[in-house]
């Protein structure tokens, strides 16, 4: 039965993928949701994640994992660098914080190509063989990308709902003239949001690169799936958009598989057009 | 009350200044050389797609990331009406047989579609406050990109199509410069008639204080409406001319560098006064395709990784922190306190 094969296929490419769409469209909607930044640099840190990464493992002949590491934690750095100098001094001004991030965006873009050139390279995996499951093939690598996304998921929600940082960030999410009020240090919860957002993001890059290519052009694609979940999910909610990060990844994968890879991202982005006209607030989010 | 009366100096200079802009440009040609007329032309089309992102953006304050879509629209419009035969062998097969239509009309049919794109866009996305105007205009220009890439018969994929020599809007540079100098007069002095209006009051209310202005009985969703109209049209109009400006139409007219440099020029050179973004819309063009072109790329030693995008979007980001009402705000200001 081929078709049983396609569709456990589709739902297990599907489900790597919504993992990974996860990591990243959370970390997007996780700083919107604290400080109101639209932070279009959300997908310069996904690639940037990749890159350094590759250029840890071929330049200075790192390990994978350590290379890995050392990478996110850079990005982070790097997020809290931007959040300080760029960011943070036109705050106020919504207009303005979405250009300075988009124009940082669009500068790392250029710097990616003028470095790394314009064509996808693959991150070394960190893991390879496969197993079988219902006479279907899968990597290892898939199953370990699903394991890290679910796990950093509910990583996130622990953090967020167990730990007094973790409740400080809810807090400010909720009221953030009120977190003010109460003597939360807000400047200080927005450094730690964005680096958290910014480590997910890297993460996030890591993983889609082994599985696909890193290449510049996804800082804007990545980002503009990002929004397309996150609005679709509902602005700020990060339950929600987990799950139709899940959504999107399934349709996603389906239309690759039946239709042809130049559908997919048609056929998601015009979904989420359908949905947006039903219902423009979203799947969970609230009417401001 | 001397800084009041200056003030309203200042407004109706305005307009003086800029039929000084154009009296200036129709002189220049006799002294500059072809190729830089070829670029301001494509400057002052550039300069209609500067002040129409601002009508929306400046004037009413809602965040419009896909005021390219527009431009492509507009652009694909009168493309398709001008090589009927792309219309052969797809879903559209009726239109094939389309007599030849004059140049004027299809830009004129490429405003108009793009107008009603930007109405049913507006319809949807501004019922809501908040972000999802600028989340959903941000996302759609890659809707119609892909669009292109997946009805390739049509939209020609990635390469685009020509519309033919013959289908230019002049047959020389300085024909061309000619017809785009008028079309943006026309486009400018209309936007800024409509800025000044009771109408361009309300819009400006609008975006000064959405709460107060509804409590005033004004219609906020209608308005946007409106603008949005305006602005996609204006829109739609310069992206078609462009078209046969350069006699091709391709995807890149739907996408994110242009978006960028749109308001980069508008930021930098003032939102929401039209006399900005038609500074800015002049120096950034000339500022990418000339003077960085000719001047600066040609001197980078290849081991440096800069180009003159870079360039640029270090400029757009140390001027939105350093002065985020633009150069026009800050020689006004300027002027004021003297």
């Amino acid at each position: 039965m081929g078709d049983i094969n396609t569709l456990m296929t589709i739902f297990l490419y599907g489900a790597t993928f919504g993992g990974i769409l996860a990591l990243i469209s959370s970390g997007f909607t996780l700083i919107f949701g604290v400080s109101r930044i639209l932070n279009f640099s959300h997908g310069a840190f996904f690639m940037m994640g990749a890159y350094i990464g590759i250029y840890l493992i071929q330049q200075l002949n790192l390990d994978p994992l350590i290379a890995s590491l050392i990478s996110i934690l850079l990005v982070g750095i790097f997020a809290v660098a931007t959040y300080i100098t760029i960011i943070h001094p036109v705050i106020k001004n919504e207009v303005m914080t979405i250009i300075v991030t988009l124009a940082l965006a669009l500068l790392v873009e250029q710097v990616i190509l003028l470095t790394f050139g314009e064509f996808g390279f693959s991150y070394p995996e960190l893991i390879t063989g496969t197993i079988s499951v219902g006479g279907v093939a899968i990597s290892l690598l898939r199953i370990l990308i699903l394991a890290i996304s679910l796990a950093t998921i509910l990583a996130l929600w622990l953090f967020i709902d167990k730990t007094r940082m973790g409740k400080e960030i809810n807090a400010a999410s909720q009221d953030p003239e009120g977190a003010i009020l109460i003597g939360l240090d807000v400047n200080k919860i927005f450094a730690v949001t964005i680096f958290i957002s910014a480590i997910l993001a890297a993460l996030s890059g890591i993983l889609y690169s082994q599985m696909y290519t890193a290449n510049p052009f996804q800082i804007l694609n990545s980002l503009i799936l990002a929004f397309s979940i996150v609005i679709l999910g509902g602005l700020g909610s990060v339950k929600g958009s987990i799950i139709s990060s899940f959504i999107i990844g399934f349709i996603y994968i389906a239309t690759t598989t039946l239709l042809g890879a130049r559908w997919s991202e048609f056929i998601a982005l015009a979904i989420i057009i359908v949905i947006l006209i039903i219902r423009p607030t979203g799947l969970f989010g609230v009417e401001e | 009350m001397k800084k009041i009366t200056r003030y309203w100096r200042i407004k109706t200079n305005e307009l003086s200044y800029l039929i000084g802009f154009m009296m200036v440009m129709a002189v220049i040609p006799i002294f500059l050389p072809e190729t830089l007329l070829y670029i301001l032309g494509l400057t002052f089309i550039f300069i209609v797609f500067s002040v129409s992102w601002d009508f929306m953006t400046g004037l009413v304050g809602e965040v419009n990331l896909g005021h390219t879509i527009f431009i492509g629209v507009g652009g694909y419009v009168t493309a398709l009406l001008n090589v009927p035969q792309r219309f052969e062998k797809t879903f559209l097969s009726p239109l094939a047989t389309l007599p030849q239509l004059p140049i004027p009309l299809t830009i004129l049919v490429g405003g108009i579609i793009a107008a009603i794109v930007g109405i049913l866009i507006g319809l949807i996305t501004l019922r809501l406050k908040g972000w999802y105007f600028a989340l959903v205009t941000a996302i759609l220009p890659l809707l119609f990109i892909k669009a292109t890439y997946v009805f390739k018969e049509l939209f020609g994929g990635e390469e685009g199509f020509s519309v033919g020599l013959g289908r230019a809007v002049a047959q020389d540079t300085l024909g061309k410069y000619i017809v785009t100098l008028v079309f943006m007069a026309i486009c400018i002095l209309v936007m800024y008639g409509i800025k000044n209006s009771k109408l361009g009051l309300t819009l400006i209310a609008i975006r000064e204080d959405n709460t107060l202005a509804e409590s005033l009985g004004i219609n906020i969703y209608l308005y946007k409406v409106f603008a949005m109209a305006v602005s996609s049209f204006f829109a739609g109009l310069s992206g078609a001319l462009l078209v046969h400006y350069r006699v091709t139409v391709s995807p890149d007219l739907f996408d994110v560098p242009l978006m960028l440099l749109i308001i980069l020029a508008v930021v930098i050179g003032g939102l929401g006064s039209i006399i900005g973004p038609i500074i800015g819309g002049f120096l950034i063009y000339l500022l990418k395709y000339w003077v960085l072109k000719v001047y600066l790329v040609p001197f980078i030693p290849p081991t440096i990784p800069i180009n003159d995008d870079i360039v640029l979007y270090l400029l757009l980001i140390v001027i939105a922190i350093t002065m985020p009402h633009g150069i026009y705000e800050r020689l006004r200001k300027l002027y004021l306190t003297i």
